[in-house]
Order: structure tokens, then C-alpha cells, then sequence
């Protein structure tokens, strides 16, 4: 990443959703994590790591890094296809056809 | 009330119209599903500070 | 607030595609806001401060985030904002 972070814009953003990142912010913090996406208003990543199966579901914990807080973005692998469907699935609501109960 | 409010547009004769319209030009087709999630949202998050009057923590912010 | 980007400037033709693009990131980034409610979020920000709080809303320009049960390093704040300048980074369990 050449420029700064919160002023790549939509398009450039894009290119690392579902991919493996790793992100520099803060001081000497490090995170890794799937991209999810990226708020176009705050730049802000929302990275997802899938833990281990466990019984009873999958559990997945997520990392939003604030876009101002970030310094480096690297790319380090592609999403598979079952993994890119898991990931854009995550905050997807149950039922399809409204967002409120 | 201790929360900073989030209208960060510049003022207009019709700021409702100004909005549309920006809204418009950023996400296109797509701008009045955006705009209707937003203003629930907004609106969710206004309700729960005039009834809750958090406070900032910390008082001072870490960075300035 | 939000520019439109250069590159779309040097190309009209792409605007469509950014729109779409945009339209795309923020309603995954908006799921994501709506899905934290009444989570338990840990949340790292600057100074080395790390504080655990219940999410219960973040206002739509993503300044501040209403949480409740904070846990500062002094005691429990029962309702509370947190300046998102404050944050460096915040994690909750899908």
C-alpha cells in the first residue's frame, strides 16, 4: 500500500476483501485475519478468523481495525471459494427478506 | 447532553435535499437502501444517549 | 465528508462501479455495527489502553460507540461513550 490508507477509495479497497491480510496499526500492532470489508465512510477493516470447529457450530471471531489507526495492509493469500461463502455469509441475517424483527 | 452530534455537513438552504443528493452521487442506485439503514441506525443510536446520558470515557481524549 | 476518489475523476465511466463498490462495503460494514448489540467487545486503543464493555450502538459516521458495563481500569462506568479516535482496534465473537 503506497498512499494512505483512508484515501485509496472504493475500487482499491476492493481488492483486498476477501483475502488474507495483514494490517500494521497503532504502535508495533499486528493483526491477521480474512477481510471482510471495508466501511467507505471510516476506512475501517473487518477482518474474520475462523476458530476450530467445535461442537455445537463454528465459531468465528472478528477484528475491526479504525482506518485512521492503520499503517500497513499486506496481502498474504486468496480466499478459497468455500471460504470467500463463509465469510461474506457472517453478518448476514438469518431471514432474507427484512432487517428488523 | 455530552455526546457530540454527527451533523458533519456544511449548513444548506435544504439539508434533507442535500443529503439525498450527496448520498446520490456516492452510492449511486443502491443510495436509498443505504440512507434508509443508516437513519435507523442513527436514530437507534440517538435514542439509547438521550435515555442512557453515557458519559465520555476517558474524559480526555487519548488522542488529540 | 466523503470524496469521491481521483480515479474517478480521471475516468467517469467508472463512477457506476465505485458506487456499486461503496454500496457493497458499507452495507457489510453496517451488518457487521448491527450484529455487535449486546455483545462483549474488547476494545484496544491508544496509550496501551485495553477495556471491555457491552456494544450497544455506534452512531453512523463512526465517531462514537454507546456501549455499557465498561470496564475502565478504576471501575465499572455503567453507561459510557468511547471516542472512535480513541480506538485503534476492537474484537467481539461472531
Amino acid at each position: 500500500m503506497q498512499c494512505d490508507w483512508p484515501l485509496l477509495g472504493p475500487l482499491q479497497w476492493m481488492r483486498y476483501v476477501n483475502k488474507q491480510v495483514k494490517v500494521k496499526a497503532g504502535k508495533d500492532e499486528e493483526r491477521r485475519g480474512w477481510l471482510l470489508t471495508v466501511d467507505p465512510v471510516s476506512a475501517s477493516l473487518v477482518l474474520v478468523d475462523f476458530g476450530e470447529e467445535e461442537e455445537g457450530g463454528r465459531r468465528a471471531s472478528v477484528q475491526v481495525v479504525m482506518g485512521h489507526a492503520v499503517e500497513q495492509v499486506e496481502v498474504l493469500q486468496e480466499a478459497d471459494e468455500e471460504t470467500t461463502v463463509r465469510l461474506q455469509a457472517s453478518f448476514l441475517p438469518p431471514e432474507t427478506h427484512s432487517l428488523d424483527p | 447532553v455530552s455526546w457530540q452530534s454527527s451533523a458533519t455537513a456544511p449548513p444548506s438552504d435544504r439539508p434533507g435535499e442535500r443529503r439525498g443528493a450527496e448520498m446520490k452521487k456516492l452510492y449511486g442506485k443502491d443510495a436509498a437502501k443505504i440512507l434508509a439503514m443508516e437513519a435507523a441506525m442513527q436514530l437507534n443510536f440517538d435514542r439509547k444517549c438521550d435515555l442512557k446520558q453515557p458519559k465520555y470515557w476517558p474524559v480526555i481524549p487519548l488522542k488529540l | 465528508s466523503i470524496p469521491t476518489s481521483a480515479a474517478c475523476d480521471a475516468d467517469p465511466e467508472l463512477l457506476p462501479t465505485e458506487q456499486h463498490a461503496r454500496s457493497v462495503l458499507r452495507e457489510s460494514f453496517l451488518r457487521c455495527l448491527l450484529s455487535m448489540a449486546n455483545k462483549k467487545i474488547q476494545f484496544h486503543m491508544y496509550e496501551r489502553v485495553k477495556v471491555e464493555a457491552t456494544f450497544r450502538a455506534s452512531d453512523i459516521d463512526v465517531l462514537n460507540f454507546q456501549v455499557s458495563d465498561l470496564h475502565t481500569p478504576i471501575g465499572v462506568q455503567k453507561e459510557a461513550l468511547i471516542r472512535c479516535q480513541d480506538v485503534i482496534s476492537f474484537t467481539f465473537d461472531a
